[in-house]
């Protein structure tokens, strides 16, 4: 879909959602803690995300022998830029209804911070809001990462990080 | 952050978010069609919100879409409200929709 259609379906709420943090990091930073298994585990409610992160290449967001929570394949990788990415959400049947969306991951410098924009599209109409309402808690918890080095500790936000294998 | 106290702190704009909640995506002509209020009110209101990060806008064409950005409203949740709110605190803001609720049916 080109980005003319892809707003042309833009009406109700669902199609597409776009969330925005100013976050004081480099864009390199930004980058590898987007990429890095390690990294995405302490601000993603403990869900490490694998991938080898080539274009084309796939991606799973799992806790290994827990729960499967997403996976999907790299469209665009523009390091440290643009990351464009399918998404099937797995972590319930009601999810898994909802086939297949897409998220893109932009990362621009600004002064000495980088404004990472996160757009999460085709979506169905009037979509389960699970699918994109965990990420404003994804981002505070980067936000919190990368300027203090420590992880979010709100309730919620280590769901599955005391979890086997995680 | 004292930016986003400021924009949430009038009514007006907290309707334009659940406006936005509601229906993502929307044009200025669109959100000014649903309030009382004139173009030049709405977009100065729109202003104050994106100035604060609360929305965001995304070209389409010649139209501007205004999307909803709940992420600063979680920036406050993580470091003003998380802290205070423990479960107690849930349960009583429970009680209190359940009793307000009630009041309303009757």
């Amino acid at each position: 879909m080109n980005e003319e259609q892809a707003y042309a379906v833009v009406g109700g709420r669902g199609t597409m959602t776009v969330f925005e943090i100013y976050i004081k990091t480099t864009p390199e930073r930004l980058w590898e803690a987007i990429t890095s298994e390690q990294m995405r585990k302490r601000y993603s409610f403990g869900v490490g995300t694998v991938s080898d992160w080539t274009e084309g290449s796939e991606y799973k967001s799992a806790v290994p022998g827990v729960v499967e929570i997403a996976s999907g394949r790299n469209l665009e990788v523009d390091p440290p830029r643009r990351l464009v990415q399918s998404f099937t959400a797995l972590w319930s049947e009601e999810v898994q209804r909802e086939g297949e969306s897409r998220v893109t991951w932009e990362i621009e410098p600004v002064g000495s911070s980088c404004r990472l924009r996160v757009t999460h599209d085709q979506l169905g109409e009037s979509a389960n809001n699970e699918l994109y309402g965990g990420w404003p808690m994804i981002l505070s918890g980067l936000k919190t990462l990368l300027e203090t080095g420590e992880d979010l500790d709100t309730p919620g936000s280590l769901r599955y990080s005391g979890a086997a294998g995680a | 952050m004292d930016e986003v106290f400021k924009a949430l702190a009038d009514p007006t704009r907290r309707e334009l978010l659940d406006r936005l909640f509601e229906r993502d995506g929307q044009t200025l002509s669109g959100l000014e069609a649903e309030l009382p209020m004139s173009r030049f009110g709405v977009m100065k209101h729109l202003k104050v919100l994106e100035e604060a990060g609360l929305v965001t806008t995304q070209k389409r064409g010649r139209e501007k879409l205004h999307f909803l950005n709940p992420v600063p409203i979680r920036l406050i949740h993580d470091r003003w409200v998380g802290k205070y709110a423990q479960p107690w605190a849930s349960a009583l803001s429970e009680l209190k929709q359940d009793l307000e609720n009630e009041e309303e049916e009757r």
